[in-house]
């Protein structure tokens, strides 16, 4: 204990542990702080934003790259709804089964499309999102295009009933922690460090025995569960679910939370990047002809000049190259004196 | 089904399966030639039926002569917006980039390009649908069955575009610059050649190739500025069937997925969309790689 304390990673893992206690605790003060509903929604989709982006992190951290985000999370909605207004079940037994029902048909999916990593992966889970929302459309004991209205809230927990905003986010900050202490424990475990392997090479991970398949085929699965999950809450809160809710860009927007973030932040990132993204397009509304123009703008500036993201240029700002910029010019100078002279 | 309806539907399979071929064969050039995956690939293809509108309504020109105008002009929109972006952005990359850190930041650079021309052409145009009036509005006959006489003159320019591009590709010394990047271009840059620009006539050719087949479906359909995110997961989907990097394989998915979402908009309707999807994915089973292609890694 001595020896450890004497070192710097003592004392980085200590700030660390502080950083950690004092966001804790503003995430748990903050509902108390704050009057409006309206703010107290965005925080919850925030959370809700930033477990679906840490899905995304997953699969990019294994070398994958999904934009099939808001197909589980309508899996795990619709199933979820399903389960409860159908069958009569409980919130709190819908959860588990919701859970193990979208991670056997992740594992299903997945082993077809896991098998094309690159370019084909990225199609086919942009294009299973929309199978799976015309599933949800054209189905009518789905509920069709128009949804499903009248989902219940989640059932009162002992004194605990999940009626007001403020329950609902102390719900998925919960879930959401949950999930972090679970993700950061594989990250750092052997199946972390060999997605990273994947992910840097495959060939080369193969040939250390990491069989990357089924290393890709578990971070679809966790991926996916995860993103279940979060729909499985979305349903219950929002309490109505229409297909038009997953279509289009709702995937693109979450692979944003990441990028914007910093992609090598895979639980950090996610949540900045889903703070600003939710907060920022709502302060825009003012101008809301031209929001999509100037979120357009930002991910463009942001990918060209800025592509650690957020974090990244925070660790590691980026070099404007001054010094190369001068070497340039005295080059230029240099030659062009020779020139003079002859 | 009476034979009349059953050619009256092989045409409608074939109008849009040729539209399909023609923003995919645009989309493989540009994922092969530049690896990008192109998202706005949709919006080239609206732009390319407003400039349509532009030249052929406002202006009164020629239709041929404003079908190639707008070719053109989405030729130069591609080449500015590689430029502008992607150029920038591959600077970045080195030998050591990982080949999904690339893939996503060209895709995400995409998508905000894809926002601005989308929104861009929104606050131009309005939301408003806006009609060409045919320029060929007869109704011919064969055998006893009425076909647009439109619908006909559109597989005849797709197929008319298909063979010039073949030319291009096959027979020219750019064209095999072209095919000599899409597989390596640091070999390609040994032999004297400058990449640089064939990057950028990659990105020029395929966006030209979107503009045109927006160009050729204006007098069918109206033009509208969702018209884009309509038809790019379809393309898309074309895409994955015949296989990346396959011109053969993307010819054999317009046509499949044409016929398949022809006749099963007559006789399944709504669902038929469906069907197209869930048929692709036992297709992926069988042949990853798609109908064509080849599994990459």
């Amino acid at each position: 204990m001595k020896l450890l304390n004497s070192s710097t990673v003592s004392r980085n893992s200590r700030l660390k542990l502080g950083a950690i206690i004092v966001a804790l605790a503003v995430l748990i003060i903050l509902p108390l702080c704050i009057e409006s509903d309206y703010i107290k929604h965005l925080l919850i989709m925030v959370c809700i934003g930033t477990i679906l982006g840490m899905t995304f992190s997953m699969l990019y951290s294994a070398g994958l790259i999904t934009l099939g985000a808001a197909a589980f999370y309508a899996v795990g909605a619709y199933t979820s709804t399903m389960l409860v207004t159908s069958l009569g079940l409980s919130f709190w037994a819908a959860l588990p089964l919701t859970i193990i029902i979208s991670a056997v048909l992740s594992l299903g999916f997945g082993a077809i499309f896991v098998r094309n990593a690159g370019v084909a992966f990225v199609i086919i889970t942009l294009i299973f999102v929309q199978v799976i929302v015309i599933a949800a459309g054209q189905i009518e004991f789905l509920g069709g295009w128009g949804g499903i209205m009248n989902i219940p809230r989640p059932d009162s927990l002992g004194p605990v009933e999940f009626v007001s905003k403020r329950d609902c986010y102390y719900l998925i900050l919960a879930i959401l922690l949950l999930i972090v202490v679970i993700y950061n424990a594989i990250y750092s475990s052997r199946i972390g460090r060999a997605w990273r392997a994947i992910k840097l090479s495959p060939n080369l991970a193969g040939t250390l025995g990491i069989n990357a398949y089924r290393y890709r085929l578990l971070a679809f699965v966790i991926g996916s569960t995860t993103a279940a999950l979060a729909g499985c809450f979305y349903a219950h809160y929002f309490q109505n679910i229409t297909p038009g809710a997953f279509a289009g860009w709702l995937s693109i927007y979450v692979q944003l939370y990441a990028v914007l973030g910093g992609l090598e932040f895979y639980i950090l990132g996610p949540a900045i990047g889903s703070v600003i993204m939710t907060f920022v397009p709502e302060y825009l509304r003012v101008v809301k002809e031209i929001e999509p123009i100037i979120t357009g703008l930002l991910l463009l500036i942001i990918i060209l000049f800025f592509p650690g993201g957020i974090l990244g240029t925070i660790k590691n700002p980026p070099d404007f190259n001054l010094t190369q910029l001068k070497s340039r010019l005295n080059r230029m100078r240099i030659s062009k004196a020779q020139g003079d002279k002859s | 089904m009476s034979p009349g309806l059953f050619i009256q539907l092989i045409v409608n399979a074939l109008t849009i399966g040729s539209i399909y071929i023609l923003m995919v064969l645009g989309l493989d050039i540009i994922l092969r030639g530049t690896k990008i995956l192109n998202f706005a690939h949709g919006q080239l293809y609206m732009l390319g039926a407003y400039v349509l509108l532009l030249f052929f309504q406002t202006l009164n020109l020629n239709f041929a002569l404003a079908l190639i105008l707008s070719g053109a002009t989405l030729a130069l929109v591609g080449a500015l917006s590689y430029l502008g972006v992607f150029a920038v952005l591959s600077r970045r990359f080195t030998v050591s980039t990982t080949f999904s850190y690339r893939l996503l930041l060209s895709a995400m650079a995409s998508v905000g390009l894809m926002m601005i021309l989308q929104q861009g052409t929104l606050l131009c145009f309005g939301t408003q649908e806006r009609g060409i009036l045919s320029p060929f509005p007869q109704i011919i006959d064969v055998f006893g069955v009425r076909i647009s006489l439109t619908r006909v003159v559109i597989i005849f320019l797709s197929i008319l575009i298909c063979i010039g591009l073949f030319f291009l590709m096959y027979k020219t010394r750019f064209g095999k610059i072209m095919r000599a990047v899409s597989y390596d271009p640091e070999a390609v840059t040994l032999q004297g050649i400058n990449t640089f620009w064939i990057f950028v006539s990659c990105f020029a050719l395929g966006s030209a190739l979107a503009g045109l087949a927006g160009g050729i479906i204006a007098p069918l359909f109206s033009v509208t500025p969702s018209m884009g995110q309509n038809i790019i997961f379809m393309s898309f989907l074309v895409l994955l069937v015949g296989g990346i990097g396959s011109y053969r394989g993307t010819i054999a998915g317009g046509l499949l997925v044409g016929l398949l979402l022809s006749f099963g908009f007559q006789f399944l309707g709504g669902i038929a969309e469906l069907f197209v999807f869930i048929l692709v994915i036992v297709i992926l089973v069988f042949r990853p790689g798609g109908l064509l292609g080849e599994a990459t890694e």
